[in-house]
């Protein structure tokens, strides 16, 4: 069998295997080891991919280039660190009683099944099965979005599921007008909506049709990406997801989505040049940029502020892709890798953080966190320092490369209301952190709060901070060969 | 012939989607989407005829069997289950709300004419009416409170979507049809489920109580 086919079957093997009862003892050691399983096959797809160019399966429907081979790596990455740290919530969640069997056997199976969904959308190289694979993420994300069953968890989930189907609803026509545009020239058969076919066909695409097409496929995943204006399922999300299905939604699914989106962008460029998607791109990414401003600035949850910071960063992403050039191009994608890093970091501590607390709410945990949980305090404090974009560390100079490129290219104007908005953010986001972390401690101790204790979470939380640290100064070479080979699908020349 | 019947069909659809909006029963609501999709099923049928392509009768029977039968049995039930059977009064009352959808439909009509002629003449009434559903859809969804309504408004959009995929292209390859149907059929499975959670939590499927989340 080959490895990109086992690549997809272990975490979906992994993911019946939880969704059955059985010891907890044994559930967990599937998930973790199938997890890891599933990681280490991700690599090992990638590297067959830098010794050998690019692999194929089923007629091309699935495909692994340098843009595929990367986001295999990311999404392989976050779908492990979210496994280990799931054990230790569950765990923590089943210390106070609030687990049951049921909820037990739906995350055990829920997690692997969207790490699978997130692999699919990786390696699609049709259009169709990508589009079906996006649609799988969102069925398998949206009951851990509505996992412990309050109110608001229901109708957070209600709205992600009703936005992100209409987003979808809107995709596929996207992916059926290109193909219309094509106007039979793909020919019939499965291999008629592949990626690949389409990049062949580009310069005889019909323009209407494909102006169309590119504009409903952009919104469609531009939704499932959290660009605003369609970003508004995000933040209540992000609030009610259990962290770890949370780190799957901000990392795994931004990406994927940021994959769909690029995709389409890449087509429209090669058939009528980069203005038209890239102009559209630039202006949704300026968009989410600007709107995550007043939201951080004035936000009141721990956890919805991460929500806007990953409207931010997509929007950055956006823009990178929307300025293009094989400047822009890089910067998006070196961005996305330090983001994948840096974002886990930021979700354990803060999950941590309300979890200890009861609430993700900034009233009800309260000021002066370092003093009641120190190590999840300063792995928030790391963490927003990180993803701030703060030198040394690599989102800086992602975003550096990216304003760079801008002012470079004709985007002057667009690029300095970026910048400003950028400096805002980095403001906003440290004071609304800092004061949490830094803020005066209570005058008597706090009795209802949990100590903090060094468990499984915690240790997954310390690792991930290692790495993202590491990562912001130094990227393994192999890695780096990786989002080079990428940067050539996205901004190689037409 | 087979261009009359198209049309008729194509029509018969946007008139459900036209009685939709006038409509407040849900089970009347349900059955009017069964009825469309019947009526895709015959637009893919008299495609399949005309053109002779035979994958078009799979997506036809799939159409009917699926979105025609077990969708809406599914919603009825979901529907009987909660014992709520009328939607309450929309946020635009029902002469307004139907004006609008006209208004609606002629924009749907104008974007289509931007589209190169097809093979059939009719092609260009097919896409209209299509991008004139999924317009409707769309406002269907926005002004509706009712879970169930909201579902319809979104199963309407997805069938605006085939129809206009038949209009262009005489339809997408079969294997990605057959998933995308399964896909849609576990989506409102999906949907079912939550609105069953909902209406346990709140003893009320109105969305509109669904508001605490803000900021």
């Amino acid at each position: 069998m080959s490895l990109l086919l086992l690549t997809l079957i272990v975490p979906l093997a992994t993911a019946a295997i939880g969704g059955v009862g059985g010891p907890r003892r044994l559930k967990e050691a599937v998930l973790v080891s199938g997890l890891a399983l599933t990681f280490g096959l991700c690599l090992a797809t990638a590297s067959a991919f830098l010794a050998g160019g690019p692999i194929e399966q089923f007629e091309a429907a699935l495909r692994v280039d340098g843009l595929s081979a990367l986001m295999l790596v990311l999404n392989g990455f976050v779908g492990l660190l979210s496994g280990i740290y799931g054990v230790g919530y569950l765990r923590r969640n089943e210390e106070r009683g609030l687990v049951t069997a049921r909820m037990r056997r739906e995350f055990h199976g829920l997690i692997p099944a969207y790490v699978f969904a997130l692999l699919l959308v990786s390696v699609s190289n049709n259009l169709g099965i990508l589009w079906i694979a996006v649609e799988l993420t969102t069925l398998a994300s949206v009951f851990l979005v509505a996992f412990h069953n309050r109110d608001t968890s229901l109708e957070a989930a209600w709205k992600f599921l009703v936005l992100g189907s209409l987003g979808l609803g809107f995709a596929l026509l996207g992916t059926v007008l290109l193909f219309a545009a094509a106007q039979g020239r793909l020919g019939e058969g499965l291999t008629a909506l592949n990626w690949t076919r389409f990049m062949e066909a580009a310069p005889r695409l019909h323009p209407f049709t494909l102006r169309l097409g590119v504009v409903f496929a952009l919104i469609g995943y531009g939704t499932k990406a959290g660009l605003a204006p369609m970003h508004t399922w995000k933040p209540d999300a992000y609030r009610e997801a259990p962290s770890p299905a949370g780190v799957l939604m901000a990392v795994g699914m931004l990406n994927a989505a940021v994959y769909c989106v690029l995709r389409v962008h890449l087509i429209s460029r090669a058939a009528i040049g980069p203005e038209f998607s890239g102009g559209l791109l630039l202006a949704l990414g300026l968009l989410s940029v600007l709107v995550a401003v007043p939201f951080i600035v004035i936000q009141w949850n721990l956890k919805r502020l991460l929500a806007y910071s990953s409207i931010e960063h997509v929007g950055i992403m956006a823009i990178g892709i929307g300025i293009g050039g094989e400047a822009g191009a890089f910067g998006a994608l070196l961005h996305m890798t330090y983001h994948t890093f840096a974002k886990p970091v930021a979700f354990f501590s803060a999950g941590t953080l309300a979890q200890l607390h009861s609430s993700s709410d900034f009233e009800t945990i309260g000021a002066g966190t370092l003093g009641r949980a120190p190590i999840s305090s300063v792995l928030l404090l790391l963490a927003t320092v990180i993803i701030t974009g703060s030198p040394p560390f690599g989102i800086f100079f992602s975003e550096i490369i990216i304003l760079r490129a801008g002012f470079a290219g004709s985007h002057a104007l667009a690029t300095s209301v970026f910048l400003a908005a950028l400096v805002v953010l980095f403001c906003g986001f440290t004071y609304q952190v800092g004061r949490l972390v830094l803020g005066p401690q209570p005058a008597e101790p706090r009795r209802d709060v949990t100590p903090e204790t060094l468990d499984l979470c915690l240790g997954t939380a310390i690792v991930a901070a290692v790495l993202a640290v590491i990562a912001g100064f130094y990227l393994p070479g192999s890695l780096l060969e990786l989002i080079r080979a990428a940067t050539q699908v996205v901004g190689g020349r037409v | 012939m087979s261009n009359n019947l198209l049309v008729l069909s194509a029509a018969g659809m946007l008139v459900t989607a036209f009685l939709m909006v006038g409509q407040k029963a849900l089970f009347t609501a349900i059955r009017l989407y069964g009825a469309q999709s019947w009526l895709l099923g015959v637009v893919a049928v008299t495609i399949a005829l005309a053109d002779d392509r035979p994958p078009l009768f799979v997506t036809a029977a799939l159409t009917a069997g699926l979105k025609g039968l077990l969708i809406p049995w599914f919603l009825m039930r979901v529907v009987d289950r909660i014992g709520i059977r009328r939607e309450i009064e929309p946020f635009l009352n029902v002469p307004a709300s139907l004006l609008i959808c006209l208004a609606l439909t002629v924009v749907g009509y104008r974007v289509s004419t931007g589209f190169p002629e097809g093979a059939r003449g009719v092609a260009h009434h097919v896409i209209g009416v299509g991008l004139s559903m999924l317009l409707i859809g769309l406002f269907l969804m926005v002004t509706r409170k009712k879970a169930v309504t909201q579902i319809l408004a979104l199963l309407t959009v997805e069938n605006a979507v085939f129809l206009i995929a038949l209009g262009i292209t005489s339809g997408m390859p079969l294997v990605v049809e057959l998933g995308i149907s399964f896909d849609v059929l576990l989506a409102v499975l999906v949907l079912g489920i939550l609105v069953h959670r909902i209406v346990d939590r709140f003893e009320s499927m109105d969305v509109s109580r669904l508001s605490q989340l803000k900021g």
